[in-house]
Order: C-alpha cells, then sequence, then structure tokens
C-alpha cells in the first residue's frame, strides 16, 4: 500500500514554489528596470525608484501569484489539503458530551433593527439543520448611544419572545468598553467561556447559514489540533452602484484569491475579525492581548486585535486555517466611496501598528509576512504616490539633459540607446500582475455553466469585468490619496476628523463629495498641468490617474447612487450569485426588515426617543433597570453630579444633554426610578421631555 | 387585597396635594395596565396608605408613584417567591408589563389558585439576560520586540 505523501512535506513544497515565484518574478522586473538604469550609473532619484519598484512590485506579485494557485485550485477542483477535505484527527474527547457552541454578535451603536433581522434569519437558518440545541446567542453591545442601547434591549427581548429563545439568547451591555472589540470578546470569555468549546465570531453586518455554522463545529470536532477555521464573508445586500461593483469583484476574484490563500497558508492563515469559528480554551490560554508599551500610533491598545491573535494562537502550536471553500458566510459592505474611505481610516492604525509586531519575539515567519501584508495594505497607498511623483521627476530631470552624440575624437556620432522595449515590457508585466486576475475568474465561469448564468452569462460578466476595471482604475488614485493621508495623520498623531461610517445605503450628497474630494480635484489639476506644460511625455502616461482625480467628485456621487446600482442590476451587470439566487437566509434577512411583526408592542411604534421612552414608559424602564448590571450605589460627589443632570434634564430638556451624559442617568437604576416617578407625578407641561 | 375607603386617606394623606395626586396616581396605574377604573382607584388608594412608611426623602408626588411601583413588587414577590428587593423581582414586574399576561389585573388579582396559569406565564416571561458564569482566565501574552531580552 502506498503512503500518502506526507502533509508537511506537501505543504513546505508548496510554499517554496509560491515564494520562489514571487522572487523569481520581481527580479525578473528588477533585472529590467535596472538595465534600463545602469548604462550610466545609477542616480540618487534611480536607486530611490529601484527601491520603491522592488516593494511595490513584490507586493503585486504577492497577490498575483495567489490568484493564480487559486484559479488552478479551483480550475482543478480540489485542494487534497484544505481543511474540508481532510481526514480526521483522533478525537482528543472520546468520552465528551457534544460540544456547545457560542455565536457572539459585538456591537456598537449599530442600526438595532439590522443587528437584530441578522440574527434573527441566523436563528431561523440554525433551526431549519435541527441543530439549534448546540448553540447559544450573545449579542454583546459595547453601545454607549442611550437611545440605541434601549432599542437593543426592546429588539433582544422581542427576538427572545418571538422564537422561545430564553435560556438560549443573551444580552449584555459592558458598562464600560475598554479595549473595544477585543475586550468585548474577552469579557465573554472570562465571564461565560467555561460554558462552551467554541465561539463563532460575527459581526454587525454579518450573516451566516445555519448549515455553515453547523459544518464549521463538525470540522473543529474532527480537528482538535485546529484552533481557529476562518470563513470567506462574500459581501451582499447593498444597492449602491459603488457597491454593487465591489461585491461584483470581491465574489468573482474574492474566490480565486481564497483559494489561493489557502494553497500557500494552509495551516498558517489568518483571522479576519469575524465569521470565523474558534476553540475557546486555546483562545483563552494564548489570545489576552497586552497593552504595547510606548504611546500610539505603534504603541497602547492592540488595535486590528484578529492578525495577532491568529498569530498568538499560532505562536502556541495552534493550527488557524481557511475554509475557502465553505459557503453561506456573508458580510455587507460600506455603501459609497466614501463610507469606504472611513471604514479604511478605523482599520489603518491598527494595520500599521502590526510593523511593530512584525519584528516580535515568538511569531513564525507566515505570522509575520501576515503583519507585513496588513501594514503593506496601506503603507503600499504612500508608496505609490512616492513611486508616481519620483518618476514624474525623473523624467523632468531626463527632459533637461542635453544629447551629446559626439564624444572626444571620434568623428562618428554616438547614437543614445533606446529603451523604450525595456521600459514597455516593465510596464506590461506590471499590468499582467495588475489585471490577468480578473481575466482568470472571467475564465473560470467556463467550466461552470450554473455559476456562468448566475453571474448573468458571459457576456454580462464579461462586460461587467470590464465596466469594474475602468471603476477601479478610476478609483484607485482616490484610495491612494485618501490612504496616505490616513497613514501620514497617524504617523504624525493627527486626528482626521470624519463623523462614524454609515453602514446604511444612502447616497453623497454634491457638498459631501465636494469635502472629501476637493482637494484629490485641486492635486489631479495641478499635477495635470504641471506634466503637461513641463513633461508632455510623461503626462500621457499620467493620464489615467489624472483622470481618477479630477472625475473624483461625479465618480464618488454617481457610484453612490442606488437608482443606478439599481439600473445596472436590470441591464445584467455586476451581478452576482447571492442576486440572482438569494440563499434562504438572505432572503429571510430581508423579510425581516421588510415586516415588523414586533412581538412588543413597544416595538410597533418609532418614538421619537428610546431614551425619553426609558424614562417614561413603565415596561422600558422596569426591563432596562433590570438589565442593568449589579454595582456598588454612587459615591457622594457623583450623587451630587447625577443630582446636576437630573435638574438639567428637568429644566432644558432632553435635548441639552449630550449622549453621554445621557447614558449615565439611564445607567443608574436609583436615577432611572426616579426620573420615571418624576414624570408620572407632574403634569406633562412641567416635565420638558 | 386591601380596599379600606379612600376617604379617610383623602383625609389624612392626600388633602394637602388634593386631587392631581390621586388622579397621576390613577393615570399611573392606568399605564401599568390596570383599565378598570374602580380597581385603579382601590390600587391608589392603597398606595397613598404605605407612604408613611415611605422614606421622607425626595418630593412627595414622586415618592407616590415610587409606592404604587413597590406595592407591585410587594405582590410580584409574594406570589413568585422572589427576594426583594433583587433584580429578578425588577425583571418580574418588567415582565408582568410587557403584555406577557393578558389583562394582568383580572388574572392577577383573582381567587388564590386561580392564577396559576398567569404565574406560568409570568415566569416564562421573566428576562434571562445572561448565563450562569463560567468563568475562564485570559492572561495577558507578553509581545516583546526581538531585539529586546527575554
Amino acid at each position: 500500500m502506498t503512503q500518502p505523501p506526507s502533509p508537511i512535506m506537501g505543504h513546505t513544497l508548496r510554499r517554496m514554489v509560491f515564494f520562489l515565484l514571487v522572487t523569481l518574478t520581481t527580479l525578473v522586473a528588477l533585472g529590467l528596470l535596472v538595465s534600463v538604469f545602469q548604462p550610466d550609473g545609477f542616480s540618487p532619484m534611480e536607486l530611490l525608484l529601484l527601491l520603491l519598484y522592488t516593494i511595490l512590485f513584490s507586493w503585486i506579485c504577492i497577490s498575483f501569484w495567489t490568484a493564480f494557485m487559486g484559479f488552478w485550485v479551483i480550475l482543478l477542483g480540489r485542494d487534497r489539503w484544505a481543511i474540508s477535505r481532510q481526514s480526521p484527527d483522533t478525537p482528543p474527547y472520546p468520552a465528551a458530551p457534544p460540544p456547545r457552541t457560542a455565536i457572539l454578535m459585538p456591537i456598537y451603536n449599530e442600526d438595532s433593527e439590522r443587528v437584530f433581522a441578522g440574527l434573527r434569519a441566523i436563528h431561523q437558518s440554525l433551526a431549519a439543520t435541527g441543530q439549534l440545541h448546540g448553540f447559544d446567542f450573545f449579542i454583546l453591545s459595547d453601545t454607549r448611544d442611550p437611545d440605541v442601547w434601549v432599542e437593543e434591549e426592546l429588539r433582544w427581548q422581542d427576538m427572545v419572545r418571538a422564537l422561545d429563545g430564553k435560556g438560549r439568547i443573551f444580552y449584555r451591555n459592558r458598562p464600560e468598553n475598554t479595549s473595544r472589540k477585543s475586550g468585548n470578546l474577552e469579557d465573554f470569555c472570562t465571564r461565560w467561556g467555561g460554558r462552551y468549546r467554541y465561539m463563532i465570531v460575527l459581526d454587525a453586518d454579518s450573516i451566516m447559514q445555519g448549515e455553515t455554522l453547523v459544518e464549521m463545529v463538525r470540522l473543529m470536532e474532527l480537528h482538535p489540533r485546529v484552533a481557529l477555521i476562518q470563513t470567506p464573508p462574500v459581501p451582499v445586500n447593498r444597492e449602491s452602484l459603488f457597491a454593487r461593483i465591489l461585491q461584483f469583484a470581491s465574489s468573482l476574484y474574492g474566490r480565486m484569491f481564497t483559494a489561493g490563500l489557502n494553497y500557500w497558508q494552509l495551516g498558517e492563515s489568518n483571522y479576519w475579525g469575524h465569521n470565523a469559528i474558534i476553540r475557546i480554551q486555546p483562545f483563552l490560554d494564548h489570545c489576552g492581548l497586552p497593552k504595547l508599551p510606548g504611546r500610539e500610533p505603534f504603541g497602547g491598545e492592540i488595535l486590528s486585535h484578529d492578525f495577532v491573535e491568529a498569530a498568538l494562537l499560532r505562536r502556541a502550536g495552534w493550527e488557524v486555517w481557511l475554509a475557502y471553500d465553505l459557503e453561506g458566510s456573508y458580510e455587507e459592505i460600506p455603501p459609497t466611496l466614501i463610507d469606504y474611505a472611513k471604514r479604511d481610516r478605523r482599520w489603518c492604525q491598527g494595520n500599521l501598528q502590526h510593523l511593530r509586531l512584525a519584528f516580535s519575539q515568538g511569531f513564525n515567519a507566515l505570522s509575520r509576512l501576515h503583519f507585513l501584508m496588513g501594514v503593506m495594505s496601506y503603507a503600499a497607498s504612500p508608496l505609490w504616490l512616492l513611486f508616481l511623483i519620483a518618476t514624474g521627476v525623473e523624467a523632468y530631470l531626463q527632459t533637461q539633459q542635453e544629447l551629446v552624440y559626439f564624444f572626444g575624437e571620434n568623428w562618428q556620432p554616438v547614437w543614445p540607446v533606446s529603451f523604450a522595449v525595456e521600459m514597455t515590457t516593465v510596464l506590461l508585466v506590471t499590468l499582467t500582475m495588475l489585471f490577468l486576475p480578473k481575466l482568470l475568474a472571467l475564465l473560470l465561469l467556463l467550466k461552470d455553466s450554473r455559476l456562468r448564468r448566475a453571474y448573468g452569462g458571459m457576456l454580462g460578466a464579461t462586460l461587467s469585468v470590464i465596466l469594474e476595471t475602468i471603476f477601479s482604475v478610476l478609483t484607485a488614485p482616490v484610495l491612494m490619496l485618501f490612504q496616505t493621508k490616513f497613514v501620514l495623520a497617524i504617523l504624525m498623531r493627527k486626528a482626521v476628523g470624519w463623523p462614524p461610517q454609515q453602514r446604511g445605503d444612502h447616497q453623497t450628497g454634491f457638498a459631501e463629495a465636494v469635502l472629501a474630494h476637493g482637494g484629490h480635484t485641486v492635486i489631479g489639476l495641478i499635477a495635470g498641468t504641471l506634466s503637461y506644460l513641463h513633461v508632455p511625455a510623461f503626462f500621457w502616461w499620467f493620464t489615467p490617474v489624472l483622470l481618477g482625480l479630477g472625475l473624483a467628485i461625479p465618480v464618488s456621487m454617481l457610484s453612490s447612487s442606488m437608482a443606478l446600482g439599481r439600473g445596472s442590476r436590470q441591464l445584467g451587470l455586476f451581478l452576482t450569485p447571492e442576486e440572482t439566487e438569494p440563499p434562504t437566509v438572505l432572503r429571510d434577512l430581508e423579510d425581516g426588515l421588510s415586516k415588523n411583526e414586533s412581538v412588543l408592542p413597544v416595538l410597533r411604534e418609532t418614538p421619537p426617543s428610546r431614551f425619553v421612552q426609558a424614562l417614561v414608559d413603565p415596561y422600558v424602564n422596569a426591563l432596562h433597570r433590570s438589565l442593568l448590571p449589579e454595582r456598588e450605589p454612587p459615591g457622594k460627589r457623583r450623587r451630587h453630579y447625577l443630582e446636576g443632570l437630573i435638574h438639567q434634564l428637568e429644566e432644558e430638556g432632553p435635548g441639552s444633554l449630550s449622549p453621554a451624559q445621557k447614558r449615565e442617568l439611564i445607567a443608574d437604576p436609583d436615577t432611572l426610578l426616579r426620573l420615571h416617578a418624576l414624570f408620572w407625578s407632574r403634569p406633562p407641561a412641567k416635565m420638558m421631555l | 387585597m386591601d380596599r379600606r375607603p379612600v376617604n379617610t386617606l383623602r383625609s389624612s394623606l392626600a388633602a394637602p396635594f388634593g386631587e392631581p395626586l390621586l388622579e397621576s396616581l390613577k393615570a399611573y396605574w392606568a399605564a401599568l395596565g390596570v383599565s378598570d377604573p374602580n380597581l385603579a382607584l382601590a390600587l391608589s388608594e392603597q398606595t397613598l396608605r404605605r407612604l408613611p412608611d415611605f422614606p421622607a426623602e425626595g418630593e412627595f408626588a414622586a415618592r407616590t408613584i415610587i409606592a404604587a411601583g413597590e406595592l407591585l413588587d410587594d405582590w410580584l414577590a409574594a406570589a413568585l417567591d422572589l427576594p426583594r428587593p433583587s433584580p429578578a423581582l425588577t425583571a418580574a414586574r418588567a415582565a408582568l408589563l410587557s403584555g406577557a399576561v393578558p389583562d394582568w389585573p383580572a388574572a392577577l388579582f383573582a381567587p388564590p389558585g386561580a392564577a396559576g396559569i398567569a404565574l406560568d406565564r409570568l415566569r416564562a416571561a421573566i428576562a434571562e439576560p445572561t448565563p450562569p458564569p463560567s468563568p475562564g482566565v485570559m492572561p495577558a501574552q507578553r509581545i516583546e520586540p526581538v531585539w529586546k531580552r527575554s
């Protein structure tokens, strides 16, 4: 009987092949560029260009070869070392009871209606599998906004009543949101972690199919050496043109990239923060996050905790997998270009912090690479900008050189050597690396007729890829400038000062667009004028970037349009399988959002303020008080402070209080009861509510 | 239930504050779900009767509202055998007011033994926000730069 090849050898071989391809491709492209610069020696500007090109090209190469590997994996139809295909290990708990899994939804000032509609859809989908008894739901609220807080409590109660979920669907709001999301999860683990073998972490806009949840638990049970399995969340449900284009791109190209990532990362994969299952005991043992010494941006609390937790698990010898072939995992994306940039702003600081972690003790090589890739997802933008500026300057310097045809006593002219072929090759190689994955993804559709139809047929999908490519070329320079601004602001410890990201569909107005993109347009006009006047040859190469910047305002506004998003759908453009044949869990979510079938009468109407309702309505007041954590009565100083707020509320009304002050009032049970009593003991005219 | 005549109370307690006090109490009982005006009046009387025992701080009218809630809590604590004061009792009050027991005054002020179904419904409706604790220890990990000696 032939022995199956050793997985360790196979894993090593895969990684060797992958990194060899990345290295060789980078060296070839670099060699071409060196051959252009070398003949008359390297100027400092040329050395800078070579350095930047090496970094940026190797970054593109990793992405390209990942997609290429993914292409072959999908084309051949299987990956023998995917976690879903591996034979089971020896279970470590032969006599252990069936596992219990906690489904965690950490939330922070989110749209409660959407959050609970999503949870209900997941619950419904899980119930359909007949495996509901193995799962508990936790809504882990870090919400600070008093109105949203009260709304969450009511929706939670409504969900419990409607789904008979007492003792299975839980809710808690943390008094202090220490360490944000990672602190929120840590609070769960340290308080209730002992009850569960696994936790499935969701995001506020996550949706997962019941079958997928059950399969995740099954895989964890089969492989006790695995601490975390990440599923690839597919973006869904948005209607704006911007989001539909992104949904299409993520869906079509994303499956190839995730297959490729799994090809070379295998059991040393990464954690993306949600839509993943985690074995709780190793998470408890190894994922307590320290506060990093020093000041922000590299010190302080660890912001992008997910990468770090995966690296810590790997450091302790546990495996982390990306189940690229597990379907039924969804998320929602920002609806507009500006919201997308706002989300980048939040993520940017955490990713830059990874630069420090990449050089910390004990992490394995692939974890360090994950950290560096996290850094590069944002650092690439300022580097590209620098590369463009350096190229422009170099081109300008070239135009200033006078050509000399006769040297010394030579009577024959020495003609200048043309490097047009080499430069064109460098450009073509770079463009191939950037755009070939799109073509490969399209080719994969030829293999699967069901999928082809789901993407709108070969013609529709091809047209969509072309339009998506044009759109990404137009928006790339804008995102480059946004991200450069964020990176610089973070490094200089300056706040960028943007309002919170809006998750729901909405359109970008003219004023908002001008405010966000006015600077981009001006930069585009200045760069265009300068290059046209001083380096005309460079200007024409530069036009895609200039066009993106110059059109930033209209592109941002038009792409936020829901009418255009729906129109493109009717034309069969940017279709995804989730749009063409929505899975039940997404249909249930849509139904839940469109119908208001609340069990609690108090939810059938929308009052102007849930905060006021918590003061006035006897039921809402009692429910809220019953959910407040037990704590020491406030001290004298605090009582005086609360007293002052009560007087302010009585005399000037709730509008005079900040959200934080309102929260303070309803976070104290005695104050809440007193306000309730004050309201009911006075004629309404005397209470300014 | 204690159904002593309301007039006595008006003379001894409510008189200095007049009708508005009784009206606000009745309105409050109505907001709690007591739709029968006679029952609301009787409960208001009973509420006012509790006030001499009430802590003499805060505004008197507000104290009557709190007393009404306390009266309800007394009854709930006895019916459900709950300690008072306790978060469970507040949760029971919330369950009662949530509509889980339709027309709760009729059901709960029924003769002893006849409130069984209503009480069962009430128990089932009491919120259980979190499970019993089962704590785990999560020590902070050491993350040191490679150039720092461990």
